[in-house]
């Protein structure tokens, strides 16, 4: 198991060099970040200045090697707008955009534990159509659309929530419903075929021999078993996720990581764009691991057989 | 004591807070959201118009524009002169105070020039003040402003430079300043929640007209259709940018309407006379001038536009001063149009690539387009369309020379309401933004620049733009109109400079 965590480990050093090369490489590729820093009549000698004030000037692998070698130690910089630094404005929005995904979880799995054993007990039936119809559904409309819609039916028409913003629980509704419907499909066809496939096994006819009453199989030996393809996915997801968030950030003016990022590429903040690509890449990551870890606290064998 | 002056005043602050919070109600408080937060609240450390806008509310400037007249009028100041070429003298308002309670004198102006001028200091607004040299001090409530060379634009480039105090620069510092605005505005900031709102209280103290609103809350809203949404379910009472199709939407919702005004941005197609990228047909004049005779703007402006544009003779915009309003636009003729190509040298017509953005600040700008396209292959010029979809790159283009025989471009005169603003950045030979090289306009150019004669100024500005008419220097479209969504429950207009005012905002009898 040892061995197990340190291999994941050392692979997330490599993971995190090469996000941040990458991060790095498409910054300098989109543009010169001078031109939106100073206003347009600023004069040549003016931009000049700023170049160099910024190690702009310099050839790219230094600039690269400065960054990662201060990145290392925390010091991912200085936000070239907000002038403080950036690992501390990063990690300042991380918690709402981190309530926002685990909501966003939790009303997926709301959705889907229910409807996906549902539809596996009561397979080819009406009400299995009906699941897979809100899975297509679902997995169809763009988190963009949906959030919108939201918008328009509970705040604009109906006037029980609030439009966007960030702060009470009715804040949350809405956001987190559009990006748990976003999960949802996915999470519940996983749900029903993991189950599906678990309801055939050798120990539920033990089970089931043995007299034990059919919600208690399900919940006890179906459901656990099927868990299991659904965690790692549910890990796999989670980047995906984030890409929702954010999607439902913006819609929302929720104020998490995610719309920062966005603000952040459209100004070219370098050290903002590139500490929030790490931490979050460093999230994703360490998401991994951790579900690899639970998979395997749920499945025996995967420990024994590392 | 002084050891638990910090305490104290953290305690009075957590004892005021919630008194000022809770007391606060829709009634009395006006909504205004805006796409993205500010960096700080030190306005000459930002290049955001956002940044400009709040800075309205808490500052005041030594100028600021008459929405009424178009006029700079005075703020601060209360009137200013030029005592020769190179010296304006500035007097200043009296009885004055900042929002700390210290009154506002010459030495805060000075200070406040001073540190923007300073290189050390970093500050984004020193490329708008270049040209002053210094700021002394005469009296408490005169200044005088030395600049290198005639300044013509001096008195303009006043309305976006806010008054912070002399006090706050020394004692407290630049760190502590982007975050704590003392001026001497309307509104007083009492509250700041990143990414999400601004929480400003009306200053009973102001020198000028009250706001009538206790309260103005500024809500951080990135997304459009969000923003529309907050206004017509009564969440916000001014948005602006409003997109020219969700335009009924907030007509027809009955909470909301919305408003329109020309504002200060003038869009064109730039033709590649200069040849910066390389030779081209747009070198030959007769090309040019058949492009604009090619298309016709007015009907655009018309159908595809909703009547949102007001169509410019040239590149320089109705409001700029300079502007000429007797040069009458090119008006559509197709078959002269065709004459002037095949005298040219192309009686089958010409092949151009075309490089196109994304309609982020032209509204519309997709629809447009294709119109203008179909128009200019009626005459015999095909374009063949490149698309860059993010602002960022789409500059960088333009700027190395690399956009090609025909390009969108639109300009905003960095908020300069003076022709200068415009001919020099776009129209003058080797400038990053121009792809026209002229010598005969350089010369008004510069003519323009070294006297501060309001009246010799139009006379040069009307020979200039009589000049790029002339010779069809690009293809000249329309002044853009901005749009506005105002809430039912108050009173507002559409601000003509993009400053919008809560302070002059009222509740609807």
């Amino acid at each position: 198991m040892r061995r197990y965590i340190f291999r994941q480990l050392a692979q997330l050093v490599v993971v995190i060099f090469g996000i941040s090369i990458l991060a790095f490489g498409i910054l300098h590729v989109i543009g010169d970040p001078v031109l939106l820093l100073l206003p347009q009549n600023a004069g040549p000698e003016e931009f000049e200045r700023y170049r160099r004030l910024l190690g702009l000037d310099q050839p790219l692998w230094a600039q690269y090697w400065r960054f990662a070698s201060h990145a290392i130690q925390g010091d991912f910089g200085k936000s070239w707008y907000a002038d403080v630094p950036a690992f501390g404005l990063v990690l300042d929005r991380m918690p709402p955009t981190i309530y926002l995904t685990l909501a966003g979880l939790v009303v997926a799995l709301l959705i889907a534990l229910p409807l996906g054993i549902l539809a596996a007990l009561k397979r080819h039936s009406f009400m299995d159509n009906v699941c897979t119809m809100l899975a297509v559904a679902g997995q169809a409309m763009p988190i963009f659309w949906l959030g919108i819609m939201l918008i328009i039916v509970f705040a604009v028409r109906l006037r029980l929530l609030p439009a966007s913003g960030y702060g009470t629980w009715q804040h949350f509704l809405m956001p987190a419903f559009t990006l748990g419907a976003f999960l949802a499909p996915i999470t519940m066809r996983l749900v029903r075929s993991g189950v599906i496939e678990v309801m055939n096994m050798e120990y539920i006819k033990t089970a089931r021999a043995k007299g034990l009453a059919e919600p208690r199989v399900v919940a006890k030996h179906a459901f656990r078993n099927a868990c299991i393809p659904v965690v790692t996915v549910l890990g796999l997801q989670f980047g995906q996720l984030l890409g929702g968030a954010i999607v439902t950030e913006t819609v929302f003016a929720w104020p998490g990581v995610a719309t920062l990022t966005v603000e952040s590429i459209r100004n070219q903040d370098f050290p903002v764009v590139q500490c929030a690509v790490v931490l979050l890449a460093l999230i994703i990551v360490i998401v991994n691991l951790l579900v690899d870890l639970v998979v395997g606290f749920i499945d025996p064998r995967i420990r024994v057989g590392a | 004591m002084h050891r638990f002056l910090p305490a104290v005043a953290v305690l009075a602050v957590l004892l005021l807070l919630p008194v000022v919070v809770a007391a606060q109600t829709r009634e009395d408080t006006v909504v205004y959201a805006i796409q993205g937060d500010l960096p700080n609240w030190d306005p000459p450390n930002s290049v955001l118009r956002e940044s400009i806008i709040l800075g309205y509310h808490v500052f005041d400037h030594l100028a600021s524009r008459d929405l009424k007249t178009g006029k700079v009028s005075p703020s601060l100041a209360t009137s200013w002169r030029p005592l020769d070429d190179t010296t304006w003298e500035v007097k200043l308002r009296q009885g004055v105070r900042f929002h700390d309670g210290s009154p506002f004198s010459a030495r805060d102006v000075k200070a406040t020039f001073d540190r923007v001028l300073d290189e050390k200091n970093k500050l984004t607004a020193r490329g708008n003040h270049l040209k002053i040299k210094s700021v002394e001090v005469l009296d408490d409530h005169t200044v005088r402003f030395k600049t290198d060379g005639p300044y013509p634009l001096f008195v303009e480039r006043l309305t976006a430079q806010v008054i912070q105090s002399e006090k706050v620069i020394r004692d407290k510092g630049h760190e502590w300043m982007q975050r704590n605005p003392v001026g001497t505005g309307p509104y007083k900031l009492v509250r700041w929640t990143e990414k999400q709102e601004h929480l400003l209280v009306r200053n009973d103290d102001y020198w000028g007209p009250k706001p009538a609103f206790k309260y103005a809350r500024v809500r951080i809203i990135p997304e459009t259709a969000t923003q529309i949404a907050e206004l017509i379910s009564g969440g916000v009472d001014v948005i602006k940018a409003v997109p020219p199709d969700q335009m009924d939407v907030i007509d027809k919702s009955g909470i909301a309407r919305t408003a329109s005004s020309p504002i200060l941005r003038t869009a064109m197609l730039q033709l590649d006379q200069a040849a910066r990228s390389g030779p081209n047909p747009f070198t030959d004049r007769r090309v040019r001038q058949a492009a604009n005779l090619a298309t016709d703007m007015d009907a655009v402006i018309k159908h595809v536009l909703n009547g949102l544009g007001d169509r410019t003779a040239t590149t320089v915009n109705p409001m700029a001063f300079g502007f000429d309003a007797s040069i009458k636009p090119y008006k559509q003729d197709i078959d002269r149009a065709k004459k002037l190509l095949a005298e040219a040298g192309y009686p089958n017509g010409i092949d151009v690539n075309f490089l196109t953005m994304p309609p982020i600040v032209e509204p519309g700008l997709r629809q447009t387009t294709e119109a203008i396209v179909a128009d200019l292959a009626k005459a015999g010029i095909r374009t063949k369309q490149r698309y860059i979809g993010e602002i960022g790159p789409y500059v960088t283009q333009v700027k190395e020379g690399k956009a090609g025989p025909m390009f969108e471009w639109s300009w905003g005169y960095y908020s300069v309401f003076d022709a200068d603003a415009i001919l020099y950045d776009v129209m003058k030979c080797n400038e990053a933004y121009s792809y026209y090289c002229n010598k005969e306009l350089d010369d008004l150019i510069q003519a323009g620049r070294s006297t501060l004669d309001p009246k010799k100024r139009t006379e040069i500005y009307a020979k200039a733009q009589r000049l790029i008419f002339d010779d069809a220097a690009y293809i000249y479209k329309w002044g853009l109109r901005g749009v506005w969504g105002i809430s039912n429950r108050v009173d507002y207009e559409a601000p003509r400079d993009e400053i919008d005012r809560m302070f002059v905002v009222k509740p609807r009898k």
